[in-house]
């Protein structure tokens, strides 16, 4: 296997048993991650993206297929996979909640392998670059969830390593906090050399923002991968409408037949303060008049219908039938 | 990992986690009471009960050391047993593990600086006991002792091993049988009289575990001032039940760790 491929699966599956019921985690799942990159697992709840982190981060074995990380096997030789590698979960706050955050990641330090000495000068560079000077002395079961974020990042970065996991790392953040780490997350790929980061996400936005590549998960598969650009490119047929609507609910609209409408994804969100639904649908002709005429008849009121440019949740709708807000 | 890392980084995952503990440990001062204030009442009750029956006088040299040794004891079966239960708890489990660290390292740690904490504390169970109670021991003996109690300590380590994996694989029942055991361990280790009490079937029993074996050595040596001669058997059981258990302790992390990676649950928190 060439150098340069941080990550690598080949046909890997993941069977959980839970009463007696299979359930595929993971189905066959191919991806070949480049050094140096951002890298998005984008998928709905349930799809997958946080057990192939864990069989990736050494912790879970595969029910077959293959991978590598590093350049190492992970069933064979998880002691190397996890001397180049780190795992940070969204919302965690592994520590101990009686400790200062300073004193917790020294702890981590030593962990890690650093010297003593060592592991507090680290702590000062972190603190620095991950702006987190002012709560460093403060008990960890005190600091916000914003803060704790930092730190479990910090956490992820004191071993230096080659291969960062993020598993969902602005899950529950404000925007502000979300902003913030995802400009360090950034930062870190882009100003290192050779690091590679893996991460999942179910915001759209944050993949899009992110990532120089995305692989699109659902249910255990991957379905799609490519650069944000690219993968819109796959909607470029299609047009795109946003449509709001008052006096009609979400169930009225699962009604419309969609092989013959033309829609080739459809999803609603509805507004109870407003009392308005958004529509948004991917079509694969630009007359809607058949479904404006649909919403009249069951006496919606249109407020408004416009054409707008594909995202990649468009992609995802036109891919899996259904939006990923609807999971 | 070559064994030089192994051991390398055994030893740093040691180091932090007995600061952790250290620090935590003394941060809150509850321990006063559990660890200081407990044990001299429970020496006392034993110690008044024997005075009002008339027992021998070294008996009650006899109690304050078994009711200091106890405490280690009990650091090991609930501090160091409980730690991975505890860790995966508080979800920091997957965490230390993909560390790459050594887990014997982390428990390490755990006993380490439980045990700091608790030499301090039984220390002044000994000497207040001893002040209170006008106990006399023999103090040119003390190396002996001192060696017999470390090495039951390793002894002790190493069934800590094996505890704390099966606490994590079968943590509610792990924790009702160590609960149940906990009588019958404090009255077969001989914490309020001799061994020599016993029964030699029961003493036999006894002798297969490590704390009743260092407990008498450390009595012979500190009340009866045996030396070094007539106390090789116990060291040597002592050290030969350490490298046993180290043993089936490290083989039983690797199994725990393998089963977790099996079904997908045991080190997860919700799981
Ligand atoms: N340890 C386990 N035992 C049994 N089933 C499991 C286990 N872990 C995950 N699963 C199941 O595997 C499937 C994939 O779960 P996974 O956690 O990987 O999804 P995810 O994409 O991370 O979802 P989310 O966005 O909710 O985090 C789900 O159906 C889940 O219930
Ligand atoms: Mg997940």
């Amino acid at each position: 296997m060439e150098k340069e491929t941080a990550i690598f699966t080949r046909e890997l599956t993941r069977i959980f048993e839970r009463g007696g019921e299979k359930i595929r985690a993971l189905d066959n799942v191919n991806i070949e991650v480049p050094e140096g990159i951002i890298y998005g697992l984008l998928g709905p709840n349930g799809a997958g993206k946080t057990t192939l982190i864990r069989i990736l981060a050494t912790l879970l074995l595969p029910s077959s297929g293959f991978a590598y990380v590093g350049g190492y096997d992970v069933v064979r030789e998880p002691d190397k996979v996890r001397s180049v590698i780190n795992l940070v979960s969204g919302g965690e706050r592994a520590g101990y909640g009686i400790l200062t955050v300073k004193e917790n990641l020294w702890f981590y330090s030593q962990l890690y392998g650093l010297g003593i000495r060592e592991g507090w000068e680290k702590i000062e560079q972190l603190a620095e670059l991950l702006d987190m000077k002012d709560f460093l002395n403060v008990r960890l079961n005190r600091i916000s969830t914003g803060m704790a974020q930092k730190y479990s990042l910090a956490r992820g970065l004191l071993n230096d390593p080659d291969i960062l996991f993020l598993d969902e790392p602005t899950l529950g953040l404000d925007v502000g906090a979300a902003r913030a780490i995802r400009k360090i997350i950034k930062a870190w790929v882009h100003q290192n050399q050779n690091k590679t980061i893996l991460l999942t996400t179910h915001y759209m936005a944050e993949a899009e923002e992110l990532c120089d590549l995305i692989s699109i998960i659902h249910e255990g598969r991957i379905i799609a991968t490519g650069s944000p650009t690219e993968l819109k490119h796959r909607v470029s047929k299609e047009v795109i409408y946003k449509i709001e609507v008052k006096n009609i609910s979400e169930e009225d609209m699962g009604g419309l037949k969609k092989e013959e409408a033309g829609i080739v994804g459809l999803s609603t969100s509805y507004d109870a303060y407003s009392n308005v639904l958004s529509i948004r649908l991917v079509m694969d002709t630009s007359d809607v008049s058949h479904i404006i005429r649909y919403i009249e008849k069951l006496n919606g009121r249109i407020i408004s219908i416009s054409k707008v440019e594909p995202t990649l949740e468009d992609v995802f709708l036109k891919l899996v039938g259904v939006g990923l807000s609807e999971y | 990992m070559n064994t030089r890392q192994y051991i390398y980084r055994g030893f740093k995952a040691a180091l932090g986690r007995s600061y952790v503990r250290i620090k935590g440990g003394n941060r809150e001062i509850s321990w006063l009471l559990w660890e200081v204030i407990l044990p001299l009442l429970m020496i006392a009750s034993v110690v008044y009960t024997y005075r009002s029956m008339n027992a021998p006088s070294e008996f009650i040299g006899f109690v304050i050391l078994g009711g200091a040794m106890m405490s280690f004891w009990f650091n090991v079966l609930w501090g160091m047993g409980s730690t991975l239960y505890w860790e995966k708890e508080k979800g920091n489990l997957e965490v230390l593990l993909a560390s790459g660290a050594p887990l014997y390292g982390l428990l390490l740690g755990m006993a380490l600086g439980g045990m700091f904490n608790t030499a301090v504390r039984a220390a002044s169970v000994i000497i207040i006991g001893v002040y209170i109670f006008e106990a006399s021991f023999n103090p040119a003996t003390l190396p002996v002792a001192i060696i017999i109690f470390f090495l039951a300590m390793a002894a002790l380590y190493s069934l800590g091993l094996s505890l704390a994996s099966i606490y994590l694989m079968y943590s509610r029942s792990g924790w009702r049988a160590s609960e149940l055991l906990s009588e019958p361990i404090m009255f077969i280790s001989g914490m309020y009289y001799p061994l020599s009490v016993f029964p030699i079937a029961l003493q036999v029993v006894a002798s297969a575990f490590p704390l009743a074996i260092g407990l008498d050595g450390i009595r012979r040596s500190l009340i009866y001032g045996e030396t070094f001669g007539s106390l090789a058997v116990h060291m040597i059981l002592l050290v030969v039940m350490a490298i046993i258990l180290l043993r089936i302790g490290l083989w039983a992390l690797e199994y725990m760790e393998n089963k977790a990676k099996k079904e997908g649950r045991l080190i997860l928190r919700w799981m």
